[in-house]
């Protein structure tokens, strides 16, 4: 880059220096397939979530007997409203998919492991705070799914030792879910998308430290690796062009498809519908919720449901790479994993009336938190058995390199004590 | 991973089709001007003595090409910009049915099954032993049968009633959301637009690609 | 590994740049519903035509109307006021009267000051702004400064003799 503007900025901030080192020149793997999209892709739906609310905010009225009308307004009379709003409605949607994806291709391959545990955690704290934005996100409408849902959620803080009421009264600074819940999760879901674009730049910083994680787990010499720009802006633009395809789908053709009919009601405190169902993206974790018969234990087993994942690098013993690549038990593993997940989320929706759903939803439970704990040995087991097996040369060379790595650290150490002591 | 994840999904969605409602009498709903405006008087006729539609406006009922001078008969001395409200008032409603009757605005969404549900609740209607009407789809309501189909026993009769529950049950989806025409309408750019830039966007990839030996 | 092919040879490549012009338009289309949906809603745009019912208002009286959020001045002009606003053509803005009103019994005029905004208080013949001092005739013509042009004559239409619908000519 040159011209005497560019030339004016670099000695002031270092802007070619920037895009030489994070774009233009930064390494990527050659070999990472089209599920290395996904974080790409995360990002962009997180911009699109951003400037629809901005300006569906512009329009909603954030008062317990306006939110409903508003909504209306913005679908009947304001221009493209109700673009705007089933752009933001399906985004939501969309987000949580891409997210999933994103967060299975890192499982699948063992991109958690060392050195990107940090990697992970910032993803795990994405995910809360997403989780999070969506929850409060869901109340504005003011139907009744919007409030039995608020209703439902913040009654689990009622599970706080000692507090617990004074916690849930606290949150919704009300006796039920009011007027003063609305307005603050309206304050909130405006809020949390700025923070959620600050811990993306943590993320991202992270991720260029350690760099990306590829198919075959082992981390490739320089000349396997090429400039991110053009090759990976062209191939996650083109990416990118497929999702909007699926996303417009949704957004013209069937947006009605992801928003329950009950929240078309306006938010009823008397009468709770029959059948409340949280979004789709939530229903395994309101399965485990409900799978669990003790009221505290079941908001425990939720909470740490979702936080299971950060564990896995821990949990994952085994040295070998690439995850489940090169590792078949593993494999199976995983897919159980998303069987299971699929069979929670169908009991989620059910109604919890039938008793057979309720032991299938205990068993899935079960399951869900087994398929964790298990790792451990599995992950010990499979290693020795592959290696008694035979791994590809690479692979071999490579677990020696990191165990004599290990060896010279450890030696070293001790070196240093003996020298202090 | 990509076929097994297809399974999955396709799993996935037929178990939310299993779990839509079966004995709901299925419909087309007509999305035309003249067959909406053939439903709006419908719904005038049969519906908006007890019935508010809170969201639609008189002059709504205009841009569907309904006659000014029925409008006008409808609106009586209210301005063409108020919304639709019922003939009867809340207290009347209290004094007679003990609950005032739900806004339809929204109702063609607002209950599993949309249209289908509005459509089977009209003609679900049918006379119990005692003589009272019950209903199929909605034993519980308190409307009684506002289209006569219960003590209909002729064919042609019941035919002509569930020709007016279809073409109400068209307005009722209309009022749902009305911009519907013109969102599949600027879909059908939006796809075609879409699929050309996702075409070239894959030949520039494969070219910049291809540089790569 | 990478082609000797650089940036420049990108720049000068019909397809990138063919793709590129496709995706700009896309993404400039796409700003239009953002950009449209700042506009007045199909609500207030509703509220573009006020309609006036003339009878209740007695001749010398004016009454006060909103039309799109803004005041307007609806005069009922005696003879009198008449053949004085016909006598001259104003001083700072010259216009007859005749091309102010349709029928000279009414005077039609939305009452915000041309200066700064503010809205004049009808006083003896015409009517005087308090902000800046500016005064207006019964034709609305501006007769003293600081205002440098007369008072805006909205459109609007006779719908029957006593009725007048304001923001359709």
């Amino acid at each position: 880059m040159s011209g005497p503007i560019i030339n004016w900025i670099d000695k002031r901030f270092p802007l070619t220096s920037f895009v030489k080192h994070e774009l233009t020149d930064y390494p990527t793997p050659r070999n990472l397939s089209y599920w290395w999209n996904f974080g790409f892709l995360a990002g962009i739906v997180l911009v699109m979530q951003v400037a629809t609310g901005i300006f569906l905010a512009m329009h909603y009225k954030a008062d317990a007997s306006l939110a409903f009308d508003s909504i209306q307004h913005i679908m009947r009379e304001v221009n493209y409203g109700w673009l705007l709003r089933y752009m933001h409605a399906v985004g939501a949607s969309a987000f949580f998919f891409v997210i999933f994806v994103h967060m299975a291709r890192t499982l699948y391959y063992g991109s958690f492991r060392a050195p990107r545990e940090l990697l992970w955690w910032t993803g795990q704290g994405l995910l809360l705070m997403l989780m999070a934005t969506a929850f409060m996100g869901y109340l504005l409408p003011w139907g009744q799914m919007s409030f039995w849902g608020a209703t439902v959620i913040t009654n689990l803080f009622k599970v706080t030792p000692f507090i617990g009421d004074d916690i849930v009264i606290w949150l919704r600074g009300d006796y039920s879910v009011g007027d003063d819940t609305l307005t603050r999760f309206f304050s909130l879901h405006y809020l949390f998308p700025f923070l959620i674009i600050g811990a993306v730049i943590v993320h991202l910083v992270a991720l260029h430290t350690v760099k990306s994680s590829n198919p075959s787990g082992i981390d490739l010499k320089a000349k396997d690796n090429i400039p991110f720009h053009p090759y990976f802006t062209a191939k996650d633009l083109y990416g990118l062009g497929i999702f909007l395809i699926v996303y417009s789908v949704f957004v013209f053709f069937m947006p009605n498809s992801l928003i329950e009919p009950a929240n078309n009601v306006p938010a009823n405190p008397m009468v709770t519908p029959n059948h409340i169902v949280p979004e789709w993206y939530f229903l395994p974790f309101y399965a485990i919720l409900r799978s669990v018969p003790n009221m505290f234990g079941g908001v425990v087993a939720m909470a740490l449901a979702v936080m299971m994942f950060a564990f896995m690098p821990f949990l994952d013993r085994s040295r070998i790479p690439g995850g489940a690549r090169y590792r078949p038990i593993y494999r199976i593993q995983f897919y159980l994993f998303l069987l299971d997940m699929l069979v929670l989320g169908y009991v989620g929706y059910k109604p919890p009336t039938n008793p057979s759903i309720v032991v299938v939803g205990q068993v899935a439970t079960f399951c869900y938190f087994a398929s964790f704990f298990v790792v451990p040995f599995v992950s010990k087991m499979e290693e020795s058995w592959l290696i008694k097996r035979g791994l590809p040369q690479g692979i071999m060379e490579l677990m020696e390199r990191e165990k004599r790595d290990l060896e010279e650290r450890k030696q070293e150490h001790r070196r240093r004590k003996g020298d202090t002591v | 991973m990509s076929t097994l994840l297809k399974v999955m999904l396709l799993g996935l969605l037929s178990m939310s089709a299993y779990a839509e409602e079966a004995k709901l009498e299925k419909i087309e709903v007509a999305t035309d001007k003249p067959a909406l405006a053939r439903g709006a008087e419908d719904w005038m006729n049969n519906c908006h003595s007890c019935h508010t539609m809170k969201y639609v406006k008189y002059r709504d009922l205009l841009n569907l090409g309904i006659d000014k001078a029925k409008v006008d008969g409808w609106r009586g001395e209210a301005s063409l910009d108020t919304p639709v409200i019922a003939q009867m008032s809340e207290a009347d409603d209290m004094a007679t049915f003990a609950r005032v009757p739900p806004d339809l605005s929204l109702m063609a969404q607002a209950r599993d099954g949309g249209p289908n549900y509005m459509y089977s609740y009209l003609i679900g209607y049918y006379l119990k032993p005692d003589g009272t009407a019950g209903n199929h789809v909605f034993p519980e309501t308190k409307m009684p049968d506002p289209l006569g189909i219960s003590s209909a026993s002729d064919a042609a009769q019941r035919s002509e009633i569930k020709k007016t529950a279809g073409s109400i049950t068209s307005f009722l989806t209309w009022a749902a959301d009305p911009h519907a025409g013109e969102r599949t309408k600027l879909g059908n750019y939006v796809m075609v637009y879409l699929v050309l830039l996702s075409g070239l966007l894959y030949l520039v990839k494969k070219q910049i690609w291809s540089r790569l030996k | 590994m990478e082609d000797d092919v650089k940036d420049g040879g990108d720049r000068r490549n019909f397809l990138i740049k063919l793709t590129s012009v496709v995706g700009g338009a896309g993404v400039a289309a796409a700003c239009v519903p953002f950009v449209a949906s700042m506009n007045p809603t199909s609500d207030v745009l509703a509220k573009a035509e006020t309609e006036v019912d003339l009878s209740g208002i007695p001749p010398g009286g004016v009454h006060t109307v909103a039309w799109q959020g803004k005041p307007v001045f609806v005069l009922h002009r005696t003879p009198e006021e008449i053949a004085a606003a016909e006598a001259t053509n104003g001083v700072i803005d010259p216009q007859p009267d005749a091309k102010r009103v349709i029928k000279p019994e009414w005077l039609v005029v939305i009452g915000i000051c041309t200066h700064m905004g503010c809205v004049p208080t009808k006083e003896g013949p015409g009517w005087t702004c308090h902000c800046h001092g500016s005064q207006y005739d019964d034709s609305g013509r501006v007769v003293r400064g600081p205002a440098p042009k007369n008072l805006e004559v909205p459109p609007y239409h006779f719908e029957s003799a006593n009725k007048i619908i304001i923001g359709k000519a």
